[in-house]
This record gives C-alpha cells, sequence and structure tokens, in this order.
C-alpha cells in the first residue's frame, strides 16, 4: 500500500467559466481523517461530489486506491467508497424499514432479484455502530431527523468502505451525539484504516478528532496537521476581514494561539 | 357462487380472463414503481399518445398493437429526453406531447375511414376481444417488462429513495433510470388494451396506492399490490359480465372502491393506534 488512498491533482471545476474549485492538490494516507472547513458557497460539497464521482473535473485528475477516476472504472472504483450526502429535509415516502435503508448501502445491493444477497450480518453492524440496533425494525418515515441521519450513516458504513465522505455528518445530531459521531469516525480511521474525509461547518467540534484540517474557499487555502496552527492571514483570506479567532484549546489544529505567534 | 360458474362457464370470459389478470399482474408490479417515481404524468402522457401510434398504424394498414408499442417507446424517451433545464417541466412537457398526439391520431383515424376503428374500444379498452396475435404480442410485451423488473427492481427502487446516494455508489443512474421509462411505456400500451387510452393511469397507479398504505417493505409493497389488482379486476370483470358494463371502466371503479376501503382501513388503525396509549 505504497500509494496513498485519495491523491487530487491540479483539479479544478468552473461549470460555464465560473470558477468554483481551482488548483487542488491533496494526497492521503489510508487511515486519515481529515476535516474540510470553509465558507458557505466555498465549494465544500463539490469537491466531495467530485471525489464521489458525481461531477467531472473541468481539469486535473483524482485518483482513488492508485488508479484515475474515470466513467469506465466508477463503478468499480465507487464500491469501496461510502458516501453521506448533505442531509435535505424532504420527507421520506417510500415505505422502508430501517434495516432496508442500512442495506441500500451494501455494495451489491442493487443485483437482480434472482440473485440472493444476504446483508443482514454487514446491516447488523452498521446498526450497532451507530446505536440505533433497537430500531432496525421501525419505519424510517416516522424516525426523527437526527435518527434518519445516523442511519444514513450506517448505510454509507455498511459496505465497509475503504475512503468515507461525509458532508456534515453532524447535522440534525445533538452535542452527545456529535461526540459520539467523531469518536466512531476516529476510532474507524485508527483501527479499520478508513480513510475519512469530512467536511463541517464547526472547525472547533472536529479538531480535536481529526488528523488534518483543509481550508477551503475555492482553493485549498491550508491543509493543517494536528499541531499546527492556521495563520490568522489564512482566516481572513477564507473568511473576511470580520472574522477574529480565540485559541479555545491548546490540542486544537488550526487555531490560532497568540503565546505562539 | 353461481355468479362465478356462470362467469368462468362463459366463453367470452374465458378468452378475456387470462389477458386481463396478466395485464393486472404486469400493471400492479410496475405500479410500485410508477408511484416510487412518481411517473404518473409518464402513463397519462404516454397513454393518451399512444392514439396518434394508433392513427397511424390504421392509416397504414400496420398491425395495431406492434406500431402501438414501438410509438409509445418512442414518446417515452422523447418525454424523458425533454431538455428540464430550460424551464420545459415534465408536466408541461406531457400536456404538449398529450395534446399533439392525441389530435394527430384523432385526424388519422377520422380519415381512415369511421367504421374500421373501434374509438370506443380504443378510449375505454376492450379485453373481450384479444386476438391469437394480440395475446402472444401481449405475452411477449409482459416478458421484456417482468425480465426487466427482476433485473433493475432494487436498483429502481434504491434511486427512487435518494438517487444522489445510488450514483454515488457507483450505479448508472441514468441509464436505469432510462429502462424504468421503456419498461413504464410498455405497461401502458398493455393497460390500452385492458382499459383504454383514458382509463390506464387507473390501472398503473390505483394498485400501488392502495398497497402504500400497508406495505412496509419494497416486496410487501409489491405482493399486496399484486394481490389488490387481481382482485380488483377478477371482480371488475365478473361484474361487467353480470350487468353488461364495460369492462375497462368496471375494473377501474372496482380498483376505487378498493382504494377507498384501503384508505378507510387505515385511517381506523391509525386512529386505534393513537387511542390505545390512553386506554391502557
Amino acid at each position: 500500500m505504497s500509494e496513498p488512498c485519495v491523491s487530487i491533482s491540479g483539479l479544478s471545476f468552473a461549470p460555464e467559466g465560473r470558477p468554483v474549485l481551482e488548483a487542488i492538490d491533496l494526497s492521503l494516507d489510508y487511515g486519515h481523517f481529515m476535516g474540510i472547513i470553509g465558507p458557505n458557497g466555498a465549494g465544500k460539497s463539490t469537491l466531495l461530489s467530485m471525489i464521489a464521482g458525481l461531477l467531472q473535473p473541468t481539469s486535473g485528475k483524482i485518483e482513488l486506491f492508485g488508479k484515475v477516476l474515470n466513467k469506465l472504472n466508477r463503478h468499480r472504483l465507487l464500491r469501496q467508497v461510502g458516501f453521506l450526502d448533505q442531509m435535505h429535509d424532504h420527507d421520506p415516502r417510500l415505505p422502508l424499514r430501517v434495516s432496508d435503508v442500512v442495506a441500500m448501502g451494501s455494495s451489491d445491493y442493487a443485483s437482480p432479484l434472482w440473485r440472493r444477497n444476504d446483508c443482514s450480518d454487514a446491516v447488523e453492524r452498521a446498526l450497532q455502530q451507530v446505536e440505533m440496533s433497537e430500531l432496525a425494525d421501525r419505519d424510517y418515515r416516522e424516525l426523527s431527523g437526527g435518527q434518519r441521519q445516523r442511519v444514513r450513516l450506517a448505510r454509507a458504513l455498511v459496505r465497509s468502505p475503504k475512503l468515507l465522505l461525509l458532508d456534515e455528518p453532524s447535522a440534525a445530531l445533538d452535542s452527545r451525539r456529535q461526540d459520539q459521531l467523531y469518536a466512531l469516525l476516529r476510532r474507524l480511521s485508527r483501527e479499520e484504516k478508513m480513510t475519512i474525509i469530512m467536511v463541517e461547518h464547526d472547525i472547533a467540534a472536529i479538531t480535536a478528532h481529526v488528523d488534518s484540517v483543509a481550508c477551503l474557499n475555492r482553493r485549498i487555502h491550508y491543509h493543517a496537521m494536528q499541531g499546527d496552527a492556521i495563520p490568522e492571514n489564512i482566516w481572513k483570506e477564507m473568511y473576511g476581514d470580520h472574522v477574529h479567532i480565540v485559541a479555545h484549546d491548546a490540542g486544537c489544529i488550526g487555531c490560532h494561539h497568540p503565546e505562539e505567534s | 357462487m353461481e355468479m362465478v360458474s356462470q362467469f368462468l362457464a362463459s366463453p367470452v370470459m374465458q378468452g378475456s380472463l387470462l389477458p386481463a389478470m396478466l395485464i393486472a399482474l404486469v400493471a400492479s408490479s410496475m405500479s410500485v414503481m410508477v408511484m416510487a417515481h412518481r411517473l404518473s404524468f409518464l402513463t397519462v402522457g404516454v397513454s393518451h399518445a399512444s392514439l396518434a401510434g394508433l392513427g397511424l398504424a390504421v392509416t397504414l394498414s400496420l398491425p395495431l398493437l406492434p406500431t402501438a408499442t414501438v410509438f409509445a417507446l418512442l414518446v417515452t424517451f422523447l418525454l424523458a429526453a425533454m431538455p428540464k433545464k430550460r424551464g420545459i417541466g415534465e408536466d408541461a412537457g406531457t400536456g404538449m406531447l398529450f395534446a399533439g398526439s392525441m389530435a394527430l391520431g384523432v385526424v388519422l383515424i377520422s380519415t381512415a375511414g369511421r367504421y374500421e376503428v373501434d374509438l370506443f374500444g380504443l378510449l375505454f379498452g376492450n379485453i373481450l376481444t384479444v386476438s391469437t396475435t394480440e395475446l402472444s404480442w401481449l405475452l411477449l410485451v409482459a416478458a421484456a417488462i417482468v425480465f426487466s423488473l427482476l433485473l433493475f427492481a432494487r436498483a429502481w427502487w434504491s434511486i427512487a429513495f435518494d438517487a444522489v446516494t445510488a450514483e454515488a455508489a457507483g450505479l448508472p443512474v441514468n441509464g436505469i433510470r432510462l429502462v424504468l421509462y421503456g419498461a413504464t411505456g410498455l405497461t401502458v400500451i398493455m393497460c390500452v388494451k385492458l382499459a383504454g387510452i383514458v382509463l390506464t393511469t387507473g390501472l398503473m397507479v390505483l394498485p400501488a396506492a392502495c398497497a402504500w398504505f400497508w406495505g412496509r417493505s419494497l416486496a410487501g409493497l409489491w405482493l399486496l399490490s399484486v394481490v389488490f389488482s387481481l382482485i380488483g379486476t377478477w371482480i371488475g370483470l365478473m361484474i361487467s359480465y353480470h350487468r353488461d358494463w364495460p369492462s375497462g371502466a368496471t375494473i377501474v371503479l372496482a380498483l376505487c372502491c378498493i382504494f377507498i376501503l384501503s384508505w378507510g382501513g387505515a385511517w381506523l388503525k391509525q386512529r386505534a393506534r393513537k387511542h390505545k396509549p390512553q386506554a391502557s
């Protein structure tokens, strides 16, 4: 496993000439847990969608597991990727049990009906990971927003992906559940060598858990490793002059510690 | 009982029972997907557009069902390809195609000579006169639909639930959706034979709508939808035989009654569940 799990080079995305992402270079080893932060409209979700193969880059390339992602190998490569889309609060209409929703994430769920695909063990395990086993038989439509989000996360985990892409996974979760979520992700990246890329708004909540933080606003302004401080000018470049950064925790990546500067 | 044996003894009904049940089985299976993907607009559009296909067949003396089938598939893919980004929504697209091809159909059929075509049969269905060639054509189309269902049912279901995640999981969503549109178009043509252009949507929406109150998974929904549809078709055909009512309309009415019963039952069940904790 000498090659990185994810390698992005010279990636840009400009639909109809309007630049959304520019000159993105990124390389992540197996088991790396990265947070992406940035203001609204910075292109965070777009970048995640491109790694998930939903959008084609205008230029540059994305390599997953040592292979350049293209239309032909997309189907095969993405079998090893778990993706949690941003939660939209539309009402689900289809009658489905929680366990059925999770099963939809298994990589051969969509196989023909004459092929049996029993993934009940994997479903059970994924539900345990998000502490939703007791609700396995419940109707998904009856769940609360936070419970649905945990089921959706279980759906992304059920295929035991090598790469997990999460777009604001903590949406709709209370702070206790958020902490449990980050602890679970930390454990998955350490113990199962799962590479995780997570888009979050709240930098303070994630920095204690992740290995690195990428500051994205059209391009990656800074990629801070654990122990790094993100320089103040980077914050200002990303968010404008009105930000005022206050260090809150010595263990926090990204925070600007006044005593160090 | 006497009513049932009389019904079964009638040679006309003997001939129409098999095709009617076949159509009910296929339409109710597809109706789950029509509900899940909100495709009732497509069934309305394609069924009405098929009048132009039938008109074309009459004018050019082509076989009716095969020509209508090809035409329906063309219309289906045209609707699927309608440019949504330019502000033409599926409903507007359906409206235009629907009116345009109905108009074309009416003109073609009227110029072909009034007595050659059973327009009432086309509009409201006539299952009582199925020729052997038509039956084999129905069987062929049914086989194609059932095969695509077996192949894609789970993929269609997961796309209906969450298309973005399905695509990120590596499914070729657009291609699979096109097959769904095609299968829906084919089912519409089968239904036109039974219920006619105007009533086809009833056969393709009502069974799954009845089942929606009770099903809790794809398999459950599918099974219930088929059962409701077979019961409705059987009852409808029997009443139409005894009362001499038009068969397609009677079947759709029977399905409507089942829907109302199913709705009422679900309402009562929900009410009972609400009151239960207070009673205990």
